[in-house]
């Protein structure tokens, strides 16, 4: 009987500490160097909505319509950002991001203030075009 | 019965009260608010619900505390452009990490997640249109 209460708030703790412990989940990072365009890139406008997920449980959404510029290139692809949304990706924390973009996808995400790439769970596919 | 349910009810809205922000409300402060100054940017600092209203942790920017994650209040901080982070701490911290340009006029949302003893109140980079909206329907309620 005194084993039973005994083990019974601990079984309790030890669930409770692992839903815990499942709430720390961090965004896996790679070091990874930016070289700017000299110029801005040209305007062009993202015509599908897109969902990419890094595997946290917190996909980012890229709007439909919003207006995009390449700022750099990295070894993983071509770096965009855009002022028409707030891009960021998530897990315990939040960092600010900015695609990348290899072969029509979305593969990961440039990280600017961590200078790091998060790589995406899946490629995901994406067309820009000229504004009109 | 009846009396001590009153009694109750009346408690509890009184203590979620204590923990609403109080200042002037963003229309009645608005015009008093100054440009952003030309070489830095402004980061807006808000927290438009009353869940969780009990929790208001600390809010640092860049690891110096500049207010209160008070439901509906709102802060305004201006700072240099560059790579920012704001952090909160319950039992847990919760941080976002973001780029601020000269002129740039950021928005952060505090919201609460459920923690283990205590909820956790993470800081959340939000589109302008949305900040805008929201803040002004908060109250000013001052830098540390």
């Amino acid at each position: 009987m005194r084993t039973r209460l005994f083990c019974t708030p601990v079984a309790i703790a030890v669930l409770l500490l692992t839903g815990c412990a499942m709430d720390i989940v961090s965004v896996k990072q790679s070091p990874t160097t930016l070289a700017p365009a000299g110029d801005p890139g040209a305007p062009v406008v993202l015509q599908n909505d897109a969902t990419v997920s890094i595997g946290t449980g917190f996909p980012t959404k890229l709007k439909k319509g919003t207006v995009w510029r390449q700022i750099g290139q990295i070894a993983e692809g071509e770096v965009f950002t855009t002022r028409d949304q707030v891009v960021t990706v998530e897990a315990s924390n939040i960092h600010e991001a900015q695609p990348v973009i290899h072969g029509g996808n979305v593969v990961g995400f440039y990280l600017p203030v961590e200078r790091t790439f998060t790589r995406a769970k899946a490629p995901v596919a994406i067309t820009f075009q000229p504004p009109k | 019965m009846k009396k001590s349910l009153l009694v109750f009810a009346f408690l509890t809205s009184l203590i979620l009260l204590q923990g609403c922000a109080s200042g002037p409300a963003y229309a009645e402060m608005a015009s008093t608010i100054p440009q952003v100054p030309a070489d830095k940017g402004r980061i807006y600092l808000y927290r438009p619900s009353a869940f969780g209203a009990a929790i208001q942790p600390a809010v640092r920017l860049d690891g110096v505390e500049v207010g209160t994650a008070k439901s509906h209040g709102f802060i305004y901080v201006d700072a240099a452009p560059g790579s920012h982070f704001i952090e909160t701490t319950t039992e847990v911290s919760r941080r976002l990490t973001f780029l601020l340009e000269k002129g740039q006029t950021r928005y952060v949302k505090l919201s609460v997640s459920m923690g283990f003893a205590v909820g956790h109140v993470y800081p959340e980079l939000v589109d302008d249109a949305v900040g805008v909206k929201e803040v002004a329907e908060c109250k000013y309620i001052g830098t540390k």
